[in-house]
């Protein structure tokens, strides 16, 4: 881990976001081939929004949807 | 995308079906309590019906009734007066404890090898809980719902920048909190 870590850790957001430019994407595509523990931060942060994808979302209840029905009459 | 000139009630019918899952669901997530969520949704749709006029179209149906649950949500968690902080409470600039987080060792590969499907999403709704609800806000609609930061922006009243402040840190939580279950080597 070195210095420059900590601020690649907070860009890493943007990154997935899109919302960096082609030459900061290349630098921090660069420092997370090189970087075992930003590598690592990065793997997660895919892994996780994995994770979030495949789970399962409740579904509202039946009773609940009649109440907004009825509400919306 | 529906417009404002649809007729209100037709259009939040077809709201209701297209996106009711997602509302509780995001509901849910926020008050922790099937029945404030039921509320939250219901309040929501009724403020919706009544409010139409303030409806511009500048932004989704879907995206305009999700500010509206966030808002009933907040509210009924204020009324509860068991969670803190909310939104105006959280820094919005990354600092030492997110940095001290970010070093928290990386995850053994793949989780779903560790625990099997079930499991890591017990897991992960554990940890959601953990988080603080703006935090949990912003995680469910960005990683759970797909909305882009620009929409969860507009949901919760927030700038995109601060959005993603608030994802990062969220992230390096959930990271942190589910590091037990896909425990890893040091990096």
């Amino acid at each position: 881990m070195t210095g420059d870590c900590g601020e690649l850790g907070r860009r890493l957001t943007e990154l997935r976001d899109g919302a960096l430019g082609e030459s900061d994407c290349a630098a921090i595509e660069k420092h997370l081939a090189e970087c075992a523990s930003c590598g690592g931060l990065h793997r997660d942060f895919e892994d996780l929004a994995r994770l979030c994808r495949e789970s399962e979302r409740p579904r509202m209840p039946l009773a609940v949807r009649l109440r907004i029905e009825q509400a919306l009459k | 995308m529906a417009g404002p000139s649809e007729e209100p009630r037709a259009l939040l019918y077809r709201a209701l079906d297209e996106h009711g899952d997602r509302l509780y669901a995001f509901a849910l997530r926020m008050t922790r309590d099937p029945d404030l969520a039921a509320d939250a949704v219901q309040e929501a749709f009724t403020t919706a019906l009544r409010k139409f006029d303030t409806f511009r179209g500048e932004s989704s149906v879907a995206t305009w009734l999700h500010r509206i649950v966030y808002s009933k949500a907040v509210d009924l968690i204020r009324q509860r007066g068991k969670e803190i902080p909310l939104p105006a409470d959280e820094e919005a600039v990354l600092g030492p404890e997110d940095d001290r987080l970010a070093r928290t060792p990386a995850w053994a590969r793949p989780p779903d090898e560790i625990l099997q499907g079930r499991q890591a999403r017990e897991a992960l709704e554990a940890a959601m809980k953990q988080l603080t609800p703006l935090q949990r806000a912003v995680f469910t609609l960005r990683e759970v719902d797909g909305m882009s930061t620009e929409e969860v922006a507009s949901v919760l009243g927030l700038e995109p920048g601060t959005v993603r402040v608030h994802l990062h840190r969220g992230r390096l939580r959930l990271r942190a909190l589910l590091s037990e279950h896909f425990k890893g080597v040091p990096s």
